[in-house]
């Protein structure tokens, strides 16, 4: 029995090997996206079995006997035991996000190689273990949060880093996945017609949920689905309609507007009218679709189009301008390392977890499988024709204005394209052009809507287009809704120290007040976004991406501590490992986006360009402030974090020298007293 | 077909967990009330104002 489980392990291990091997050295002919499956599927099962469970045995010493926060702390409200597989969706439905399907698919214009690779390695030994040590560390002290644990570990300058971290990365994270749905809803009928139906259908969720059949959430959540999905075909005969496509049909800029005056109320209405049900339908429709994603690419089997490398890992990419070190690895957080992550491993789920070893499933496990979601979308994008994906992607200041020009310069670059095959593929999808629709969630909706329409499945590409958007644009609004709710708690926490009135939660000129401050704050980065010639998307999705993997630097530099505490330096490569990459990607990157001498990839570089060019028009000087705001962001972002390092260093050394207080500062230990039916 | 209605009914569960039905039926054995629409506006008040101070990931 022990030789046929050291056979399975061996084959399952070999085959990650194999189809590793074989993604990253096959050349000259188009490779099954189920090499990517395997290889993927295969490693994280391998790395879970082997690598999660020794950081659980030998670094972490879980013990199923000592009672976890859920048993010691239990008020059947957040500190309740939870079984283990609910704990685990419930958990990967609080981490997956955007992040993971739009981030790869701008990364893919490297080629499917370097970002499939970060996404596989980085999971496996950057991403799943900050999760798992942050969840671990949290569990261990009665569900404390990422800045209460920085705080206690490191020092307060430590804690309230991370506050005005998170806030920052908040405001950044909702202007970039505004413009995503901004840019994939903008001259669309169909596709704004659908979004702008799920407001009525979710404050009907609402209303139906409060008064009429109180606590059916799931019941309510079929009914908003299928409303949600009769919009797709409504929209169809929207955009057909004369005196109604022009209504619906929106420029960039009006979208924004729109989206900002959304975000303000959203923040400002209570939150069972409107958020919630959305939050709700949003989850399970998102849940639903990477299912269907991942059958779809199983029995579809798609080849990927893309080639391992293109030309643009020298840096001259037009989705984004940076070579594929630092930029692909920053390009890519969710879905690799997220740091946003730590926040919710120090959130609810460490008040859930019943017994101790169930961290392993949900804190590594959760991680590998949003890994795996990553693999999908970087395979929805690469099955796309090379010059159908850089015509969608590419933004209208470098390929060229017309589609013709447009189709010419990406021609030139050795992806074929046609202007008439883009008009054929806009119309077979019921747009009116898909050229210039920069952000990612159009060619993500692209390759999944052929993936879809391959199954067999009878139903046109135009409705899957349109169900992919509806899906992508529903559930980045609700975190542009909540984001926005939850900046304005931050917010009024900060300022209630200087300004006490505006602190108060219950104030309704309060709540309006400082909404307002937090939607003026995203809306004038996502307005930067749209009046940017190169599509914003340019320069905001890097300033996110460096944002995000800085907080995981943060999170990090608290597990190291942690370890260094229990173990001295024995197992501390765990987390200072990737730490380490972090750092030395996330500075370069950082470093590059402000001093790069190149007007394409240095925001310094980029406002003197424009100011060298003379005669500055109104519209020149706000670019050349917005370049020069931009890389003053991404250095206070720096600057911050570097101060975490250096004082997470000074604690290092001084733990290692015996001179620093190496307290491990776990709540007690209770034995468990928890029945197995409980659970 | 027992695995199967294993995992439906895992499922399901996962599925009333999101969506908060499972904290609902915890908050009324906690409190020893019955449900009826003021209880599930009462216990949805709080839930909300506790999940949506929290930052949504990515």
């Amino acid at each position: 029995m022990k030789l046929l489980g050291y056979l399975l392990w061996g084959a399952i291990a070999a085959t990650a090997a194999f189809c590793l091997g074989g993604v990253a050295l096959i050349r000259g002919e188009h490779i099954n996206s189920i090499w990517l499956v395997l290889a993927a599927a295969c490693t994280y099962i391998t790395a879970y079995r082997f690598y999660g469970r020794f950081v659980a045995a030998r670094v972490m010493a879980l013990d199923d006997r000592r009672a976890t926060p859920a048993e010691r702390l239990r008020n059947g409200h957040d500190f309740e035991p939870t079984n283990k597989w609910i704990l685990l969706g419930h958990h990967f439905a609080a981490i997956a996000g955007p992040g993971p399907l739009v981030g790869p698919v701008l990364a893919a214009q490297f080629g499917y190689l370097p970002g499939t690779l970060w996404i596989v390695i980085g999971a496996v030994l950057g991403g799943a273990v900050q999760d798992f040590v942050i969840l671990f560390a949290s569990m261990r002290r009665d569900g404390k949060s990422l800045g209460k644990m920085a705080r206690e570990e490191i020092g307060k300058v430590g804690g309230f880093i991370a506050l005005v971290t998170v806030l920052i990365i908040m405001v950044i994270l909702l202007a970039v996945v505004g413009l995503v749905v901004v840019n994939a809803l903008k001259g669309s009928a169909w596709g704004t017609f659908t979004i702008a139906a799920t407001m009525p259908v979710a404050i009907f969720m609402g209303l139906y949920l409060r008064y009429w059949r109180p606590g059916k959430v799931l019941e309510c959540s079929a009914i908003g689905f299928f409303l949600v999905l009769a919009s797709i075909f409504g929209g169809r005969s929207v955009a057909a309609s004369a005196n109604l496509a022009p209504i619906f049909t929106l420029s960039a800029m009006a979208l924004a507007i729109g989206i900002i005056i959304y975000g303000f109320l959203a923040s400002a209405l209570p939150v069972w009218l409107l958020l919630a049900p959305r939050d709700y339908l949003s989850t399970f429709v998102k849940l639903g679709v990477v299912f269907m994603l991942a059958i779809g690419i199983l029995i579809v089997r798609p080849e990927l189009q893309l080639p391992p490398f293109t030309r643009f890992v020298d840096g001259t990419g037009p989705i984004f301008a940076g070579k594929v070190f630092p930029f692909c690895f920053i390009t890519i957080a969710c879905g690799a390392v997220s740091g946003f992550h730590s926040l919710i491993s120090s959130g609810t789920t460490p008040k859930m977890i019943a017994k101790e070893w169930h961290a392993v499933p949900v804190g590594y496990g959760s991680m590998l499988m949003e890994s795996f979601v990553a693999i999908m979308a970087m395979i929805a994008a690469c099955v796309l024709q090379p010059g159908v994906y850089f015509a969608v992607n590419s933004p209208a200041g470098i390929v060229g204005a017309t589609p013709a020009a447009a189709a010419a310069t990406i021609t030139n670059w050795g992806f074929p394209v046609t202007a008439d095959t883009m008009a054929q593929l806009a119309t077979d999808v019921g747009e009116k052009s898909l050229f210039f629709r920069t952000g990612g969630a159009p060619s993500l909706a692209l390759g999944m809507a052929h993936i879809f329409a391959s199954t067999g499945s009878g139903a046109v590409i135009g409705f899957w287009y349109h169900f992919a958007i509806m899906f992508e644009a529903l559930f980045i609004l609700t975190i542009i809704d909540a984001g926005t709710r939850v900046g304005r708690f931050m917010l009024q926490d900060l300022l209630s120290h200087v300004a006490p009135p505006l602190g108060r939660m219950t104030s309704m000129p309060a709540v309006v007040v400082t909404s307002a401050m937090v939607v003026a704050a995203w809306g004038y980065f996502l307005i930067q976004g749209v009046r940017d010639p190169l599509g914003g998307i340019n320069s905001l999705w890097p300033l996110f991406g460096i944002s995000n993997q800085l907080l995981a630097g943060i999170a990090l530099c608290v597990a190291t501590t942690i370890l260094l505490k229990m173990h001295g330096a024995k197992y501390v490569w765990i987390t200072f490992a990737p730490l380490v990459w972090l750092v030395m990607v996330t500075f370069t990157a950082g470093w590059q986006k402000i001093f790069s001498p190149l007007p394409a990839v240095g925001f310094l570089a980029q406002a003197d360009k424009l100011a060298a060019a003379g005669a500055a028009s109104a519209a020149t000087q706000t670019l050349i402030f917005n370049a020069r705001l931009d890389a003053a962001v991404c250095g206070v972002l720096m600057v911050l974090v570097a101060a975490i390092l250096i004082d997470s260093v000074r604690v290092w050394v001084g733990i290692l020298r015996g001179t620093s207080d190496a307290h491990v500062r776990e709540a007690p230990f209770v034995i468990s007293r928890l029945q197995a039916e409980e659970l | 077909m027992t695995l199967l209605r294993r995992v439906g009914r895992l499922l399901l569960a996962t599925l009333r967990e999101i969506g908060d039905e499972n904290a609902y039926r915890r908050h009324l054995a906690a409190h020893g009330r019955q449900h009826s629409g003021p209880e599930w506006r009462r216990f949805s008040e709080e839930r909300f104002r506790a999940k949506y101070a929290r930052a949504k990931c990515c």
